[in-house]
């Protein structure tokens, strides 16, 4: 093969080396051919104008000469990659078959867009300046492109940052977007609220000091400061209650999640934490439990309190229709008790909603019956207590007392009075019934003490000849439930 | 392609440096005008492959040579004398 190459060597001539010194001296040539060792080697003479080739070489926009014809001459290294094409396969291709559409009209100085074809068909917005330049005594055109791309994905980008701060201003739940490090680079307005301290920027720990809201889930007790930033970070989180260590914000309950932020490859660049309130939702929770409980205790003390009531019942009575009249009287009255607790409302039940409600089946001697007093909210264990013991003195009025014959009334009147707290008097006096026998206390006389010594009240019965007349005070806010 | 009576060219460059750049824009025009048609030009980038050189003894770049028609002619420069160069490819007589 190099025997080949060699016979077809052409040597120099004695004119061609006269040519080569005439074009030296001339300065026609800017390269040359030179052996290193028995391998050739090409030197370029570097000029003036060296720089300014480098320069364009190193360039950010695509650079290219057109000569006179259309044709591209010189191209640099940056077109070739806008393009995708090596140089030489864009070199003496018109520069019209570099676009895509309408090619652009050369215009000296102006600026336009066009769409720069890639070899993989795909199209590159780019900017096209072109001026006229001469080489030697040719014209020629020069053509810079400024890929577009990058503006353009710059201005989507800040579009994208537009959108995402508006979301994060707007939005109700506090959003707080983490780096890979765990420090905070995006907060709504809503986050900047709660933390403690300007948190872009800052690890969210020190931003947002939180500890578990129930001491039982020891999820993030697993972690130091450093470590749960970390895990924010890179792990997900679904819906832990927490609550900030601040004195400001201690009352207030919030969910917390963490899910990874993706980027266009779906690659984890950081994480996105949201911080819901949920103090409405927790603090209706709790009541919701509250009352379940309280419904249970009130349901366990009303089964103890019906037994009991049936077994005196019985003791007390001669006979069955006995029995079943002041047992049906007795549970009527805690069936209205009842009632009026299932209507359990934050202000309490008034104590004259209870009157009227247990005299409900006394209404035909209902004008005998006078109450009056002051609005006063009772707790709930004190109605069903009350309940009992104003049905027994109502059962007793009508067997023995002033509902026993046409004309006798009853008064019932009672008032608050602050002495050692809030305490209730009560009166309840019997007027123009039949003369009054004091008798041996039945169990309806033995219910009205034991129920109103559960109340933690102060009771005299008296049996004046006039009338009975009984007095209860009662503390409002007991020690301990009956 | 092969060009019975035509113009066959082979054109040494180094690279994109501004004669060989020149030389390029040169001879396209020249033979555009002169020889529409009639000819072949095959660029050969020395700066690519320097041992190409070793053919036609190329010293100084850039240099054009005639392989065709016969005999072998050579003419080194930037091509942007014209006269030269039509003179130089018998396209002129001197």
């Amino acid at each position: 093969m190099a025997e080949v190459v060699q016979s077809k060597v052409q040597p120099i001539e004695f004119e061609d080396a006269e040519q080569v010194i005439h074009a030296i001296h001339h300065g026609d040539v800017d390269a040359f051919v030179v052996m290193k060792g028995t391998d050739p080697q090409v030197v370029t003479l570097a000029g003036a104008d060296e720089p300014y080739r480098v320069l364009v070489q190193r360039m950010n926009e695509g650079v290219l000469t057109v000569g006179s014809d259309g044709c591209i001459i010189f191209v640099n290294d940056r077109l070739s990659e806008l393009t995708g094409f090596p140089t030489d396969d864009l070199i003496d291709r018109h520069v019209a078959t570099l676009f895509g559409g309408d090619p652009p009209r050369l215009v000296p100085d102006a600026s336009l867009e066009a769409s720069l074809l890639r070899c993989d068909d795909s199209q590159l917005p780019v900017k096209v300046w072109t001026r006229p330049i001469s080489i030697g005594d040719k014209s020629a055109t020069l053509v810079t492109l400024t890929d577009l791309s990058v503006y353009r994905r710059a201005e989507q980008l800040a579009a994208a940052e537009r959108f995402t701060r508006s979301i994060l201003e707007q939005a109700t739940n506090a959003i707080i977007v983490l780096a890979p490090d765990g420090s905070i680079t995006h907060a709504s307005l809503m986050a900047e609220d709660l933390a403690e301290q300007p948190p872009v920027g800052r690890a969210f720990s020190q931003a947002f000091p939180i500890e578990a809201y129930n001491t039982a889930d020891t999820l993030l007790e697993r972690f130091s400061p450093k470590e749960l930033d970390h895990a924010l970070a890179t792990k997900p989180f679904h819906g832990v209650e927490i609550k900030f260590r601040s004195e400001r914000l201690s009352n207030r309950v919030f969910l917390l999640s963490a899910g990874p932020l993706l980027d266009e490859k779906k690659l984890s660049v950081g994480s996105i934490v949201t911080l819901t309130e949920i103090t409405e939702r927790k603090h209706a929770e709790e009541q919701q439990a509250t009352i379940a409980s309280e419904l249970n205790h009130r349901f366990k003390n009303m089964l103890s309190l019906v037994q009991s009531l049936a077994a005196q019942t019985v003791r007390s009575s001669e006979t069955l229709e006995n029995f079943n009249d002041a047992f049906s009287g007795r549970l009527q009255a805690l069936a209205s008790a009842h009632d009026l607790l299932t209507q359990t409302r934050p202000s309490g039940i008034g104590l004259s909603e209870l009157v009227t409600n247990v005299l409900a089946p006394f209404r035909s001697r209902d004008e005998r019956i006078k109450a009056s007093g002051s609005q006063i909210a009772l707790p709930a264990d004190a109605v069903v207590l009350l309940a009992m013991a104003l049905h027994e003195l109502t059962t007793n009025a009508v067997k023995y007392g002033a509902l026993s014959n046409a004309s006798g009334h009853i008064d019932i009147a009672w008032r608050l009075v602050e002495q050692n707290g809030s305490q209730v008097e009560l009166t309840w006096q019997e007027s123009g019934g039949p003369t009054v026998k004091r008798r041996a206390a039945g169990f309806g006389t033995k219910l009205i003490n034991h129920a109103l010594r559960d109340l933690g009240a102060e009771t005299e019965i008296r049996f004046d000849p006039q009338g009975l007349r009984c007095t209860v005070a009662f503390p409002l806010q007991r020690t301990s439930a009956p | 392609m092969m060009l019975e009576e035509g113009y066959n060219l082979r054109l040494y460059v180094a690279g994109q440096t501004p004669k060989s750049i020149a030389a390029i824009a040169n001879l396209k025009g020249i033979c555009d005008q002169h020889l529409a048609g009639k000819y072949k030009i095959e660029i050969v980038d020395l700066m690519a492959n320097p041992a190409l050189a070793q053919r036609h003894q190329i010293v100084a770049i850039p240099t054009l040579i005639r392989q065709l028609p016969e005999p072998l002619k050579r003419i080194i420069g930037d091509l942007s004398n014209t006269e030269k160069v039509l003179v130089g490819l018998d396209i002129r007589p001197n």
